[in-house]
């Protein structure tokens, strides 16, 4: 046996709890849909916003905050500042998201606790970072996203938490004044530009794809953070030529974005198509249609439009780039705990062995149609089709609830 | 003492366990050399900077070649020029990758 550094492999009880409180909030995310009716189906509808937040900050943040305890270190080049912090942020952001949702579906004074909950685990998550990021000498394109987005997500959690006290009555102010703000910062600002940074490294290093070029990638996170800016601006400046050039500079930046994606795609080295790979294909595509139709929502102007849109966004392209990521991250941290010292001294697995290959394919295949299945209920506004979209996406998620404990107990 | 091949050989052992090919196949060791009195000396380089595991891989390097009789010690030398990419792999480890 010889000592490993942690530095660059926190352990793994350390990151555990992120991927498996992540998955069930996941699973209790796609069981709210069954409660969700055709008349709920308006963005600024009580039950939507919960089912958004139930969404994004149970499974989406806790899942990326699970997977930078890994992922920082190996794209900043640095060890943690503080990876013991981690301990810390899990339990709050699961609290915390609990009583907002509780806050949002019928106990208005639970918000802004639940809102100071969650808030204080991110804020614990933003100065760890930032401390990490101040060890940096030289910055390179990756560390500086992860320096934008975790701006944006510190901005964004006091935009929500300002918010919450409005929502809860506590104190009076413009809500939906604040929304696009608040929206733009954590989900385009933090959540986007953190997919966009972190792509740089993980798309090349599992597909060994090399001599493509960075511009594309650069110009696109330029566009995105700029848009982010104009967006947060309109929320204090109500011009409507700060606001629509936000939105469209974010269209043409993911655009720029997706170019990119396909370039280290034409260039990778390794040909398999994985899980990893089909859910990436899966997560693109979904951006892709979340583009068109926030495009076409321009000309019409249909809120169902944008719903699907956001739809899509969130469990198209958000929920399956973080499911292929598991694929690689828990097996890898699993296999560097339990394995690695064995190496050398008796046959270990390979860390595609971890994966379980049907059950993986069986949730993203259930999950995709699922997700197909509800966009287009939401256009038709067609409650029973939501459900039946919901039935193939639970089975989805059970699985990959089934494959996160799989992988995690691999002997 | 050793010469490169022989090297090379013992270093064959260590498997990259997310592509499963070892380290010399897939082109990631540059040089390796040894003197009379049993020092090793290994140039490699790795697929990517941000590899989790490059701790790892050069400790695993470093023990490969001192299982080997008299070796007294190896020093790892992790090089990023020239830059890796899959020309430096063996042909059989290209076709594999490429049919996926």
């Amino acid at each position: 046996m010889f000592s490993i550094s942690q530095d660059f492999a926190p352990p793994f009880k350390l990151i555990s709890p992120f991927f498996i409180l992540g998955s069930l909030f996941y699973l209790v995310s796609i069981i709210y849909i069954f409660f969700i009716s055709a008349e709920n189906l308006f963005i600024l509808d009580t039950k939507i916003i919960g089912f958004v937040h139930l969404f994004l900050l149970g499974f989406i943040m806790m899942t990326i905050f699970g997977a930078m305890a890994q992922l920082v270190p190996v794209v900043l080049e640095v060890g943690h500042f503080g990876v013991e912090l981690f301990y810390a942020i899990w339990p709050l952001l699961g609290i915390g998201t609990i009583m907002m949702v509780f806050g949002f579906v019928g106990y208005p004074m639970l918000l802004p606790f639940g809102g100071v909950v969650v808030l204080i685990s991110m804020m614990i998550f933003v100065m760890e970072i930032f401390l990490t990021i101040k060890k940096i000498k030289k910055f390179n394109l990756v560390m500086k996203s992860i320096l934008v987005s975790n701006t944006f997500l510190f901005f964004g959690v006091i935009f929500g938490l300002v918010m919450s006290l409005g929502y809860s009555g506590l104190i009076t102010i413009d809500i939906n004044m604040l929304l696009r703000g608040h929206l733009f910062l954590v989900i385009i600002g933090y959540i986007v530009i953190t997919v966009m940074g972190l792509s740089l490294v993980l798309l090349p290093m599992f597909g060994l794809s090399h001599g493509f070029s960075q511009k594309p990638l650069e110009r696109a996170m330029l566009m995105v953070s700029v848009a982010v800016l104009l967006v947060v601006a309109s929320s204090f400046y109500p011009l409507a030529i700060l606001e629509y050039s936000g939105y469209l500079l974010a269209i043409l930046g993911l655009s720029i974005y997706f170019y990119f994606i396909n370039s280290i795609y034409k260039t990778r080295a390794r040909k398999e198509i994985d899980i990893y790979a089909k859910s990436l294909m899966f997560s693109y595509f979904s951006l892709i249609a979340s583009l068109i139709l926030a495009i076409v929502y321009f000309f019409i102007g249909t809120e169902e439009i944008l719903l699907c849109s956001g739809w899509m966004m969130f469990f198209g392209f958000f929920a399956f780039a973080v499911t292929g990521h598991v694929y690689k991250i828990i097996p890898f941290l699993v296999w560097f705990e339990r394995f690695s010292p064995l190496v050398g001294k008796q046959r270990v697995p390979m860390l595609a062995d971890m994966v379980p290959k049907q059950s993986s394919s069986a949730q993203l295949l259930f999950s995709a149609v699922g997700v197909v299945i509800i966009a287009i209920a939401i256009l038709l506004q067609d409650e029973k089709l939501i459900k039946a979209g919901a039935s193939f996406l639970l089975i989805g998620v059970l699985a990959f609830v089934r494959n996160v404990f799989h992988m995690i107990n691999y002997k | 003492m050793y010469s490169k091949e022989e090297l090379f050989l013992a270093i064959s052992t260590v498997i990259d366990p997310e592509v499963g090919f070892n380290l010399v196949e897939m082109g990631l060791i540059y040089d390796a050399s040894c003197d009379v009195d049993g020092n090793a000396y290994v140039k490699m380089t790795l697929s990517t900077k941000a590899c989790p595991m490059h701790q790892l891989i050069q400790q695993w390097v470093k023990e490969a070649v001192l299982k080997m009789a008299n070796i007294k010690g190896v020093e790892i030398d992790l090089v990023w020029e020239p830059e890796w990419n899959i020309t430096m792999a063996d042909e059989h480890v290209k076709q594999a990758l490429n049919r996926g």
